[in-house]
């Protein structure tokens, strides 16, 4: 018999209270892996969908909206001149409900600009003119809304016409209704305004060069930031108050998690009482039974930290598939963050199990006598 | 189980040299902060390989006795020696209780999610033995025992009789050179008491071990080479005074 034999024996002497506990943890644990994934997700999958339209810089205000706040077109021609810049391209992106979708993104780009590039058909056409009343969907926009080629499309008050499916590349690109810019401004009475200016630097620039290139540009634009594609979604407090809600909450599940497992460790402590006593009367250390009791709540971590990525990563893949957010979402279940949440969840464990083992450590080897 | 003297001795003699196995002085222990006297000054020399009975009425203090003799508990006042040297001014209480004692309770006191064998194997986590040595050991303590049989069954499963055999193997896990017995048959039948009780003396002699065994039975008693009455806290009559 080895020290594990122990732990386990111990775990194993109410498999069902181990096993609620397992499941409290596991739950967690779970809501850890499904909130921070998801939101670590939304932003990794805006930044490829800059990088899939060939963005190295994004203009805009991310105020406190999920959508960046509109400004006047006209702020792009103070720095289109600057030396490093190959091309921009306004846009208006928004977020709203459309027909029987409560969230869909709609990106309105500046018409000839090079947003519309990287767009590859699928079927149908793009549109003729910066007017023509049409709309081409993403591909899981099109799923979504249950659209094909032909079929009308209110937007606004105003009905228009799907005329082509394209892959973007990237999901954001693909979850998107993409219109004409001037169209767009019309129908939403938002004339002359923009909301994003994508901005492609010539090329070989390194990073140390496009984050000068920004702070040129912060200084001709004050009414928006400019910054690096991939760092654009991160900074904005939408997406900063997405991240803190996600940690938040799951910091609260992974404080009920610890309770559970110090409520658990010291009713095992409490009903071993005297066999715990037994054990220093036959000559065990203070020091083994408080590793003992340790190892019995870090073992009750690992595995519901294991059990808790597992339900975590089955329930996000479901929710992926819901109608409702499908084509939304691209949760990012990397193997990084799964092996911090096992570890926070071994963590937990220790943690809970250090008060029962100081507990039972002070035990008097002599009330093994009584009873 | 030979094995086990040449181990046992050279420890006594390196780690204790010759003196008595127990010397005790004015000993007293008292309890809920002094209103309960269980040990009102104690005098007592116990030596090796002796057999001391401990007998007295219910509540006199013999178990509190023999928890001050096992360092299960410290005293609050008087000396109490082991081979020489104090046991409560000990640095390592615990490996006291592991290796130069075992103990045996009334009630037994097997850990219920163990097996018999591994019962046995418990107080050897404190030796740097290896895990198969520990258990080929506690499979021969077993079999001295008479338990051959009964290896792989839970405490649950035993019958009393049984489940004391198994705390008798597993106070000798580490070849203490004490026994501490309180009441060891007191919860048993008189066929298993007696079953018990002689494997228990039969130890005690083929290995030399001092046996310390409180009973209130007199007919237990007096298979001892000494007997100790106590009354309130006190040695009443020793019939084999030493000191
Ligand atoms: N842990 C304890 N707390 C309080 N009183 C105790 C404790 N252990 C023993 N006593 C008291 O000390 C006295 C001696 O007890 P004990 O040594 O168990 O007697 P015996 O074993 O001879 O029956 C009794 O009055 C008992 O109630
Ligand atoms: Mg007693």
């Amino acid at each position: 018999m080895t020290f594990f034999t122990v732990i386990v024996r111990g775990l194993m002497r109410r498999p069902v209270r181990t096993g609620l506990t397992l499941v409290g943890i596991s739950i967690g644990i779970a809501a850890v892996v499904a909130l921070v994934g998801i939101s670590r997700g939304f932003e990794q999958s805006w930044s490829k969908g800059m990088k899939a339209r060939g963005t190295d810089i994004v203009v805009s205000n991310m105020g406190n909206a999920l959508a960046p706040k509109p400004f006047n077109s006209s702020l792009r021609d103070s720095i289109v001149s600057l030396p490093k810049i190959a091309a921009t391209c306004g846009l208006f992106v928004d977020l709203t409900s459309i027909e029987s979708s409560s969230m869909t993104i709609v990106s309105a780009r500046e018409w000839g600009g090079f947003a519309w590039q990287s767009l590859n058909l699928v079927s149908g056409r793009l549109p003729k003119d910066a007017m023509e009343p049409v709309v081409v969907l993403g591909q899981n926009a099109a799923e979504v809304l249950k659209k094909k080629l032909g079929d009308p499309i209110q937007i606004e008050a105003k009905e228009l016409t799907v005329v082509g499916i394209v892959d973007g590349g990237a999901l954001v690109e693909n979850g998107s209704v993409i219109l004409s810019l001037p169209l767009y401004q019309k129908i939403s009475s938002n004339e002359g305004k923009i909301n994003i200016i994508d901005i492609r630097a010539t090329p070989g620039l390194n990073e140390e060069d496009i984050k000068k290139l920004c702070a040129e540009i912060n200084v001709l634009i004050p009414e928006a930031r400019a910054m690096p594609a991939g760092d654009n979604v991160g900074n904005s407090q939408a997406y900063k108050f997405i991240s803190a809600m996600s940690w938040g909450t799951s910091l609260l599940a992974v404080i009920v998690g610890v309770l559970g497992v110090m409520n658990t460790m010291l009713m095992t402590v409490f009903e071993r009482k005297q066999e715990i006593c037994i054990l220093l009367a036959i000559g065990w250390r203070r020091a083994r039974i408080i590793r003992m009791v340790l190892l019995e709540s870090a073992l009750l971590g690992l595995l519901g930290g294991i059990g808790g990525v597992m339900i975590g990563s089955i329930g996000v893949k479901v929710l992926e598939r819901m109608p409702a957010i499908h084509g939304l979402l691209e949760p990012d279940l990397s193997p990084r963050l799964m092996a911090i949440s096992v570890a926070i969840s071994v963590i937990v464990g220790v943690i809970s199990g250090l008060y029962p083992a100081w507990r039972s450590s002070r035990l008097k080897p002599s009330l093994a006598m009584q009873g | 189980m030979a094995h086990i003297r040449p181990y046992l001795m050279k420890q006594i003699l390196s780690d204790f040299g010759s003196a008595a196995v127990f010397e005790v002085t004015g000993l007293k222990k008292n309890y809920d902060d002094g209103n309960v006297q269980a040990l009102r000054g104690v005098d007592l020399k116990i030596d090796q390989g002796e057999f001391v009975a401990i007998t007295g009425p219910s509540g006199c203090g013999k178990s509190t006795l023999l928890q001050m003799l096992g360092a299960l508990d410290s005293p609050n006042d008087g000396t109490l020696n082991y081979r020489g040297k104090s046991l409560p001014g000990l640095a390592d209480l615990a490996a006291y209780r592991a290796k130069e004692i075992g103990i045996i309770f009334q009630a037994f006191h097997l850990l219920p999610t163990f097996t018999a064998v591994e019962n046995v194997q418990l107080p050897m986590f404190e030796s740097d033995r290896p895990a198969s040595e520990r258990k080929d050991q506690a499979i021969s303590l077993l079999k001295a025992v008479g338990l051959e049989h009964r290896i792989n069954h839970f405490p649950t499963k035993l019958s009393g009789g049984e489940r004391q055999r198994v705390a008798i193997a597993r106070s000798l896990a580490n070849g203490p050179s004490v026994l501490l017995a309180d009441e060891p048959t007191g919860n048993l039948d008189s066929e298993n008491a007696h079953i018990i009780l002689d494997l228990i003396i039969r130890l005690h002699r083929e290995q030399n071990m001092t046996l310390v065994l409180v009973t209130h039975d007199l007919t237990i008693a007096a298979r001892a080479s000494r007997t100790i009455q106590m009354m309130d806290g006190r040695i009443l009559s020793d019939n084999n005074a030493t000191s």
